[in-house]
């Protein structure tokens, strides 16, 4: 990113770091997590003590704002926003915040409905109802 | 957001821990930089380093002269977090105060969420004092509250993010 006053995730001006990296939901860091938690607790009695304070933050987060509980869902989640011409950032706050019309879709990812993108309004619809079907069989 | 990432790094194991061979010294290069990891803690750049995932190669070790010391050149992936100007977020309100309220997200504690960006919200004061606009909605501690990032910031020295966020939009607000 060559200047800070450029960043605007909303236009998906986001830094190359971003771009090259790739982005997780919540749901996907809670797994990882966990499990890395889990690969602790075997080895020392009191694990907690053993992670960061950032670790211990982020844990508690994405264990609160997972939509998606059980791995199969979480990968299903995935696999469903990947069919649609979604930037990684923007396939992440869909799944992070599930929104349920498309009017609160755009507002949540504005650079969806931007000039020259393919995803037209009913594009939009399905990814919901898509993703609406997971959270019910989760 | 949260990124998966993959970074080359050098680790550095002192010659007093090099007399065992093979496993062992795999063991410490992955000690090391765990190590390394948390007490990085963050750069502005990727944000806030929260896990090492896989240790995906060990490079040919260099020995530094004067020390004695071996470096390795490693390569890794990790999970970090980084908020980002535009993003919209969720977070729990930790502080209520007369002219906002502070909100947490992810490894970050202060977010900060001024008065002036949830215009229709008034502070009610009291033992614990909550904002509440004409709609009877709330703004109390441990609420969850879905909001814009208008702006970041990297302070180096305690390598925290701070952030500034607005209720300024559509489907923003309290998350019941």
């Amino acid at each position: 990113m060559s200047g800070e006053e450029e960043e605007n995730a909303a236009e998906l001006k986001i830094g190359d770091e971003f771009l090259k990296a790739k982005c997780l939901m919540n749901c996907e860091v809670a797994i990882i997590l966990e499990h890395k938690y889990e690969q602790l607790q075997q080895m020392a009695d009191d694990p907690m003590n053993q992670v960061s304070q950032v670790f211990e933050k982020s844990l508690q987060y994405v264990k609160r704002f997972s939509r998606y509980k059980n791995p199969d869902a979480v990968r299903q989640a995935r696999e469903i926003l990947s069919r649609y011409q979604l930037a990684e950032f923007e396939l992440c706050v869909l799944g992070n915040l599930c929104p349920e019309t498309v009017e609160e879709a755009i507002a949540m990812v504005p650079s969806m409905k931007s000039r020259g993108r393919a995803l037209d309004e009913e594009a939009i619809e399905k990814v919901l109802n898509d993703l609406s079907m997971i959270k019910k069989f989760d | 957001m949260f990124l998966k990432v993959q970074l080359p790094w050098n680790v550095i194991i002192p010659a007093e821990s090099l007399d065992t061979k093979g496993l062992m010294l795999q063991k410490s290069i992955i000690i090391r930089l765990l190590d390394d990891f948390s007490t990085k803690k963050a750069t502005k750049d990727l944000g806030y380093f929260l896990a090492v995932t896989t240790l995906d190669h060990i490079g040919e070790g260099k020995v530094r002269q004067h020390t004695g010391d071996v470096l390795f050149p490693v390569l890794f992936s990790c999970v970090t977090f980084k908020p980002l100007r535009g993003e919209i977020l969720e977070g729990v309100v930790h502080k209520i105060l007369k002219h906002g309220v502070f909100l947490r997200s992810g490894p970050i504690e202060n977010i900060y969420l001024s008065n002036q960006k949830m215009s229709d919200y008034k502070y009610v004061p009291g033992e614990n004092p909550i904002f509440m606009n004409d709609k009877l909605s709330k703004i109390e501690k441990d609420v969850v509250v879905r909001f814009s990032v208008i702006g970041t910031k990297y302070i180096e020295v305690e390598r925290e993010f701070q952030a500034v966020v607005s209720l300024e939009g559509d489907f923003l607000g309290p998350v019941s």
